[in-house]
């Protein structure tokens, strides 16, 4: 089991923003995680990746409780926003920085990045401006390619569609359905036909609180827009 | 209007997320403004004491004309660095139907509120009110104070233009003191004197006092220059300073530190690249000359090093205090990247070590000039290194994980108060103490050198257990890492 969470809960004064019972995630899903703003995508997201300490319960990637250890990280990639950017360096020395903690050499990461030249559109390598003057767009595209290039088991990303103009949002979800090996992906999206063209499961959540979780099938895009509009 | 606009910004300044928590700090800044302009009524009012003090056997009327471009120059150069340019609070009014002109002179009055332009008021209004009017009469006494009014807002609006023309930089201002330098000492030995001219000019003023009104066409020229090129650019990004073309940069002598040297050479990086940070550095450099205040002959001939430690310690230390102050907020827009990447927090508290090393060297083999004093001080510095990079560097490090505030190291930084707290001011007391407590014995007993020898063996001892240092700090700051980053998300 790549990913399992136990009675998971976080609560903010009296406010619970997380409570989720139980939820097995296995290699190779791809799972889409739907709700409302203030649903706690992110908190859980957090959670996860060990940035927010749960009040309650406990979140096990490969049996291991993530707060316990550094192993999930040689597998997992994540970008979420984008305080997950070095922002004051080039995409280049970004990179190069990211692949040395993966111990990629900088041809590794150079061969690496050759592939996502139309990804990037041309306007990423060698533009002569650090990350923070890029356009978000622009910054998401450069932590998506950071999460990717580092072959993770488990890919974790938070809304990744949003701000990436119509042919990247294409072209990211082609990456992420061919993508090889046999890779997890978990992300977020308030885009209901991108989640569903591209997961094979769909978690939904409000309040907090897991209401659905089902694999998807022609009719689930009817389904969540009918839940979404009532 | 114009009061529409002045009343947004009051707003801006009182409602900003940076002031509202930090009363304490907007009072000490009031404080220290109400110092400085108490200081230059002081001067004002006391010119005709300290006139002829400072120039032997000169005129007064002489030596208060000569001083005022020297004043001036002065003025200009300050200016350059700490004058900021009030450009991005007008972006939400461009596309609204607000004309440009009303715009323009908006950027124009808000220009003017600025301390520097209070400071020739208080300064050279009182002797003309008093000392000018008697010789001159009241008509070029009231011209002289034309005079000093146009010549203060000729400075305001030059330094604007040239701030908007092109990118200034602290290398200029450094420059600029230097040329003001060189013209002191040229004053000196009595080569070319600035003093000189500056009498001629005013004395002129003085005997027909129409002339004065020269300062006021040279100031109202600049005015229209500077109105005119905003008239002209008025978009946004001309605006601001200009951007220059980023290269990415390897350190090769970083490499060898493997992972740590990386990890090092993020965080210099980041120094060198954020506006905040390098005028720390630079600020770091500026308290070189610290020791000058506190190293007396009198203290070098009785080895009094307890009376001067405090500076050697600051000086050699002061890349570690300065920039460990704001230790793990200076990277709290990334912080959360930082964690959830396969970063070891052990080699995350090395780099720190590693650079706080290499700060603290380079600026204690700069303070060796000292030498030139007494051999001795080279001796208290080389120990007060010691102590630095071996217990200054833990206390700083351990403190920081008690840090949650986040700081915006993009924003400008003189004056910026921004995520300094108790806990800043704190730091000095166990990091200067530790020390002096330690030398005290030794200074009772009169044994001075011993005690000298005690802190660098301190230092040397604690430099050796550096690995447990870092242990220990590894695991508070893995304690405290949620803390620290919830705070870092604001």
């Amino acid at each position: 089991m790549i990913l399992e969470v136990k009675k998971l809960k976080k609560v903010y004064g009296d406010k619970t923003v997380v409570n989720i019972d139980h939820v097995q995630i296995r290699a190779g899903e791809t799972i889409g995680l739907v709700g409302n703003n203030g649903a706690g995508k992110t908190t859980f997201f957090r959670m996860i990746l060990d940035l927010i300490r749960p009040t309650e319960g406990e979140v096990l990637s490969k049996d291991k409780n993530v707060a316990n250890g550094d192993d999930w990280k040689n597998y997992t990639a994540s970008f979420l926003d984008e305080g997950f950017l070095i922002d004051y360096l080039t995409p280049e020395e970004y990179f190069t920085f990211i692949g040395s903690l993966n111990n990629l050499s900088v041809a590794d990461v150079g061969a690496y990045l050759t592939q996502y030249a139309d990804f990037f559109n041309g306007e990423i390598l060698n533009s002569g401006k650090y990350i923070r003057d890029f356009s978000k767009g622009n910054q998401n595209k450069v932590g998506i390619a950071a999460a990717l290039m580092q072959k993770p088991e488990l890919l974790i990303l938070d809304e990744p569609f949003a701000n990436l103009d119509p042919t990247t949002q294409i072209r990211l979800k082609q990456l992420l359905k061919t993508y090889p090996g046999n890779m997890t992906t978990f992300i977020s999206s308030h885009d209901l036909n991108h989640v569903t063209d591209v997961c094979s499961r769909i978690i939904l959540v409000e309040k907090g609180k897991v209401i659905k979780d089902f694999k998807t099938d022609e009719n689930t895009l009817k389904e969540l827009e009918s839940y979404f509009s009532a | 209007m114009l009061s529409t606009f002045l009343s947004h910004q009051r707003k801006s300044f009182w409602r900003s997320r940076n002031r509202g928590g930090s009363i304490a700090t907007q009072i000490l800044l009031g404080f220290f403004m109400l110092y400085f302009l108490a200081v230059a009524v002081g001067i004002g009012f006391g010119m005709n004491i300290f006139l002829p003090k400072v120039f032997k056997g000169v005129n007064i009327l002489t030596s208060f004309n000569g001083i005022i471009l020297y004043y001036f120059a002065f003025d200009f150069v300050m200016r350059l660095q700490l004058q900021e340019l009030p450009t991005l609070s007008i972006i939400p009014y461009l596309h609204l139907k607000v004309t440009k002109y009303k715009i323009i002179g908006f950027l124009n009055i808000k220009a003017l509120f600025s301390a520097f332009n209070l400071w020739p008021i208080f300064l050279f209004f009182p002797f003309i009110f008093t000392e000018i009017i008697d010789e001159y009469g009241a008509f070029a006494a009231v011209m002289y104070a034309v005079a000093i009014l146009s010549i203060t807002v000729f400075n305001n609006y030059l330094i604007l233009y040239i701030k908007r023309k092109s990118i200034t930089n602290v290398l200029y201002t450094l420059g600029g003191f230097i040329l003001i330098a060189i013209f002191g000492a040229l004053e000196y030995f009595k080569i070319i004197s600035l003093i000189s001219v500056s009498d001629t000019v005013f004395r002129a003023i003085g005997e027909r006092p129409y002339l004065g009104f020269a300062f006021t066409i040279l100031a109202f020229a600049v005015f229209k220059l500077n109105s005119d090129f905003l008239l002209k650019n008025l978009y946004v990004e001309e605006l601001g300073t200009k951007q220059e073309r980023k290269v990415s940069t390897d350190y090769a002598f970083l490499n060898r530190f493997g992972k740590v040297g990386e990890l090092a050479a993020l965080e210099l990086k980041l120094i060198l690249r954020h506006k905040r940070s390098r005028s720390s550095v630079i600020l770091g450099l500026f308290f070189l000359l610290y020791g000058f205040f506190f190293y007396r002959q009198k203290l070098i001939d009785t080895d009094s090093f307890g009376k001067m430690m405090f500076a050697g310690i600051f000086m050699t230390g002061v890349s570690i205090i300065i920039y460990g102050q704001f230790m793990f907020a200076w990277q709290s827009s990334h912080f959360d990247g930082l964690l959830s990447n396969k970063i070891n927090f052990k080699n995350f508290i090395k780099a720190k070590f590693l650079l706080f090393t290499i700060g603290s060297t380079i600026i204690s083999l700069l303070s060796t000039f000292y030498g030139f004093m007494s051999w001795k001080l080279v001796v208290m510095h080389l120990v007060c290194y010691l102590y630095n990079i071996g217990f200054g560097t833990v206390i700083v490090l351990y403190l920081a994980t008690f840090n949650y505030k986040r700081i915006d190291i993009t924003k400008a930084a003189s004056f910026n108060y921004q995520g300094t707290g108790a806990t800043q001011w704190l730091l000095m007391f166990p990091y200067a103490l530790t020390p002096m407590l330690m030398y005290l014995p030794f200074s009772l007993l009169d044994l001075p050198y011993w005690g000298l020898f005690t802190i660098g063996t301190f230092g040397v001892l604690m430099l050796l257990m550096r690995g447990f240092w870092v242990n220990l700090i590894t695991a508070k700051f893995e304690k405290q890492r949620y803390k620290i980053a919830e705070g870092f998300r604001e």
